[in-house]
């Protein structure tokens, strides 16, 4: 096995550079500023830096590679057309200063996105600035907290989240200074309402929640929920890492929010390879829209010589919230996210209902055949449903809690039984309120094939004995990897011998 | 696939959303189109823009235009590195892992210290999860608790992110101030010893590098955190801020690896010493073995994290911007050593010829020109710069960034920048439209 530090060949720069336009020597550097020894970094040729990232590509699976159902994340397909897009000289070769005439065309996609989600969720004003969903959950957050704080509401100093909610909704809450109220939820895994009574009240900002909920259920309580939170004047968030279920159907306005993030690259398919990029734009109600971190596009006829450079008649330009709580990315967030995004949008158009109808058909459609092909294998009694429901949104929860007290086979082992079989593994142990838990997410871009393949495959894993289980996977490029060694004996980089 | 369930229409699966909150009727928004008419659309929308390489450019402060070789983007559009996520499953997730663990090294032998993460979300984030991570770990020992000091010059988008993330916490920013000359008062550094810690660019956001620097760490002693942010291409020149102990370092990414694409996606580099481990935000990669005592890399540290440690968490950071991060290794990898120094042989070189053409122009004073420059440097102008900014690009030249937006009373300052992808004819260009321009306010004037 190797790794990049191992090559250190005489062959050396991997790509020749034109010489400089005054000679090396004319930089005559201090000896306060100038670097004494180079970076120890690897030496290689173009073919060889090639094969090394091509190893390492084949050693890692994406949506590319198979059925990718991890719950929570939407891991559907990324066109490849969206590609093409974004290496577009006109958003790759832009930067975030140039004068709006230079980028009409980049601030048209912009407030045709803006518009697209202000619809979809209901409302009022988008920003397209926060780069990913934590980063959307933090400036909603501080927007509220700024229109509290200039209604002098500053006794406001609780935020409310379930026990089932993402770590991010605390952990966003908490870095705005926040004090966080969770709740339990109930049985059934929905919000108990009698125990969001008993803690919303006059010290209550905010109520994050996300709808579809974590276990795939839609809160059909959600309207009585935000009239609780309003009658104490607190505000509604809402999670939009569930939005996939509902585009179209339903929308955080309807609901009663008053602010919502987007994960873009989830619904809307960026490519996140490996943990990111993302884009995480937030709307919120008109009473909020000042407060949002600027600039933001608006659009008005041409005057005189804009015309010539106007987009379908229209004026591109930026302008900041009266109140606004400053820049949380210091560009105009991920912009070439937000154009990949807009393609996949573009696809569906006033259609988008369609997207999410196809996710949940497919999520309901592979737990009713997961739980037939489990009943035909006869191991039906080992899986059991995370929550119960008749319908499930765009994904759902499987408790593997029966397999374990029978067999001693944990969603873990199952998890990677499943990759053996030439999957990604749903996602395992989240939610914590489900014991055991498996939450399986397929996307609508997976054929009915997929579905049903996957179904037996479950099926067949569940077949196995608990011993081959526990060694799995087998097949994979390296087995079960040990979390607690790599904890405790930290190696974060290469360490070169003669250190 | 309904029939299956037993179900006769679409309609049955949202029986459970009830009617007062169902949309009614078609969302307000075009039809769907093809693969072709998308295409064609981004093509005639994006082609309005005026990208920077169809004219001359000279703008950077911050962002900066380089070359990234065809291997790049050949390789990081390989679907299984493009199409996956987090590797939660490390063991059909080596090949990133690894490859994370790669740049992790990169990022320390670049910046001197032993520890990076694998990115966070730009330059501006990085630096202000610095601020919070040196509140948390040295507040108990400071003597001016709560409290850091940035640097004057900070650009006021990345002080306002700063902000941002330091209210929370109550933490206070106060300010580092500068010479005439651009250089760090290393008097008002005294006053920030005793405080949590300091942030400070190298090179400045007027393009200076600042031979200073080497002695902030005497001044502010161990219980205060140095925090310094680079241009990473200038460490191949520059002496790396971890030899002249700095703490933690922080910087836009970008031109290692990746296309300016609007200001984003782009990454933060965060490197630290090993003090600053446990409290330090973002995902880090740490090698471990098999169970077949194989070598294997996962995700290690987690529990900072917000999906372990919830509202505790050292930063809410989920997503981040690994995929660019890998660009940047990837670059890294071509470069190689001698390759990182040519690089940043060029950047400079550029910039010092610039320097030589344009200091000649009558009426036209640079006033920082007895320091190095990395990149960038301040023109002072015989009128304003939003005037020279448009008759620059009356004549189809991106002038550089008119600095009135950073320091509202310098109406008169340009930064221009100069990269490796900057010509001798090009400065010559620039420096012969400037001079007309110049000799035009005098006559105006």
């Amino acid at each position: 096995m190797s790794h990049l530090f191992e090559h250190n060949g005489a062959v050396g720069q991997g790509y020749s550079q034109p010489a400089p336009v005054l000679p090396a020597s004319s930089i005559a550097l201090p000896e306060s500023l100038a670097r004494k020894n180079l970076p120890r970094w690897p030496r290689l040729s173009e073919p060889e830096m090639v094969r090394h990232y091509t190893w390492m590509s084949k050693r890692n699976f994406g949506i590319d590679t198979g059925f990718y159902p991890l719950g929570s994340c939407t891991m559907k397909h990324n066109p490849r057309v969206n590609e093409v897009i974004a290496q577009i000289p006109g958003i790759a070769d832009i930067h975030p200063h140039q004068p709006e005439h230079h980028i009409q065309g980049l601030l048209a996609i912009f407030h045709e996105m803006q518009y697209m989600l202000e619809v979809c969720s209901g409302m009022d004003q988008v920003t397209l600035q926060p780069v990913a969903g934590a980063q959307g959950e933090f400036t909603a957050v501080r927007c509220v907290q700024e229109y509290f704080r200039l209604r002098g509401e500053t006794q406001r100093t609780k935020v409310i989240v379930p026990d089932s909610a993402h770590g991010t909704n605390p952990a966003s809450a908490a870095m705005c200074g926040f004090e966080i109220v969770e709740i339990p939820s109930r049985e059934d895994g929905r919000i108990d309402l009698d125990a969001l009574r008993a803690v919303a009240d006059e010290t209550t900002a905010v109520m994050m929640i996300t709808n579809p909920n974590t276990l795939g259920l839609f809160e059909a309580d959600i309207v009585e929920a935000s009239a609780i939170v309003h009658d104490v004047g607190g505000q509604m968030y809402y999670d939009g890492a569930n939005f996939n279920a509902i585009l179209g159907i339903t929308s955080p306005g309807l609901m009663g929010f008053d602010a919502v993030h987007f994960n873009l690259h989830k619904t809307f398919s960026q490519p996140h390879g490996g943990g990111g990029p993302g884009s995480g734009p937030i709307g919120v109600k008109s009473h909020l829209a000042e407060f949002l971190p600027g600039p933001l596009v608006k659009n008005r006829p041409p005057v005189g010589d804009e015309s010539q450079m106007a987009i379908d008649d229209m004026w591109y330009g930026w302008y900041q919230p009266t109140h606004s709580i400053g820049k949380v990315q210091q560009w105009h967030g991920n912009a070439g996210a937000v154009i990949r995004c807009w393609a996949y949008y573009r696809r569906y158009g006033r259609g988008l209902r369609t997207m999410s109808e196809h996710a949940v058909l497919n999520a309901n459609y592979l737990r009713h055949a997961i739980h037939k092909a489990a009943k035909e294998a006869g191991v039906d009694s080992l899986v059991k449903d995370g929550a119960e429901a008749k319908v499930a949104k765009h994904e759902f929860t499987l408790s593997l809690q029966p397999a374990k007290e029978m067999h001693g086979i944990s969603a873990m082992d199952v998890a990677k039984g499943l990759l053996d079989k030439g999957y990604m593994a749903p996602t395992v142990y989240f939610p914590l309120v489900v014991p055991e838990c498996m939450m399986v997410e397929p996307t609508e871009t997976e054929s009915k094939d997929t579905l049903d393949t996957f179904a037996i495959h479950f099926a067949e894993v569940l077949q196995v004995d608990a011993e081959t289980l526990h060694a799995a996977p087998i097949t994979t490029p390296v087995r079960r990897v040990d979390e607690v060694y790599a904890a405790r004996n930290l190696c974060l980089r290469h360490e070169y011998d003669d250190e | 696939m309904l029939a299956a369930m037993g179900m006769s229409s679409i309609e049955d699966l949202f029986e459970d959303i009830p009617a007062e909150v169902r949309m009614t009727g078609d969302l307000p928004l075009p039809p769907p189109q093809s693969e072709e008419e998308i295409l064609a659309d981004a093509r005639r929308l994006l082609g309005a823009n005026v990208a920077m390489g169809e004219r001359v450019s000279f703008l950077g402060a911050g962002l900066y235009r380089n070359y990234v070789p065809a291997a790049v983007f050949q390789l990081v559009t390989r679907g299984e590195f493009l199409t996956a996520y987090t590797p939660y499953q490390p063991e059909v997730s080596q090949g990133m892992l690894q490859a994370m663990w790669e740049f992790q090294t990169l990022i320390s032998e670049l910046v001197g210290l032993p520890v990076a993460n694998l990115s966070l979300y730009d330059g501006s984030t990085a630096a202000a999860e610095a601020l919070t991570c040196a509140v948390r770990v040295h507040n108990r020992k400071a003597t001016e608790k709560d409290t850091v000091y940035v640097s004057e010059l900070t650009p006021p988008d990345r002080l306002s992110v700063m902000h941002n993330y330091c209210q929370g916490a109550e933490i206070n920013i106060k300010f580092l101030r500068h010479h005439a000359d651009g250089t760090l008062d290393l008097e008002s550094v005294s006053e920030a010893a005793g405080s949590c810690g300091i942030y400070i660019e190298q090179p400045n956001p007027l393009g200076i590098l600042d031979g200073g620097l080497s002695q902030l760490k005497d001044i502010i002693g161990e219980h205060t955190a140095l925090i310094v942010a680079v241009q990473p291409v200038s460490l191949g020149l520059v002496e790396a801020p971890g030899q002249y102990g700095a703490d933690i370092v922080v910087g836009e990414g970008q031109p290692l690896g990746s296309p300016v694409t609007g200001g984003g996606p782009i990454y933060g580099i965060f490197a630290c010493t090993k003090a600053y481990l446990r409290l330090m935000p973002g995902r880090i990669v740490g090698r471990s073995i098999d169970v077949d005592g194989k070598v294997a890399y996962c995700l290690t540290l987690s529990t900072r994290e917000q999906h372990i440690r919830r509202h505790r968490a050292t930063s809410n950071i989920c997503t981040n911007e690994t995929l660019i991060a890998l660009m940047g290794a990837m670059h890294m990898a071509l470069l190689g050593p001698e390759g990182l120094h040519t690089l940043a042989v060029r950047n400079m070189t550029a910039c010092l010829l610039a320097k030589q053409k344009l200091g000649e122009i009558k009426n036209i004073v640079l006033p920082h020109s007895s320091n190095h420059h990395f990149n960038e440097f301040v023109i002072e102008l015989p009128g304003s710069s939003e005037d020279c900014l448009s008759h620059l690009d009356s004549v189809g030249i991106i002038g550089g960034f008119d600095l009135s937006a950073w320091y509202p009373e310098r109406k008169n300052w340009l930064l221009a920048t100069f990269t490796d992808q900057t010509s001798e004819k090009q400065i010559e260009l620039l420096a012969a439209h400037l001079a007309v321009w110049a000799s035009s306010q005098e006559v105006n004037a």
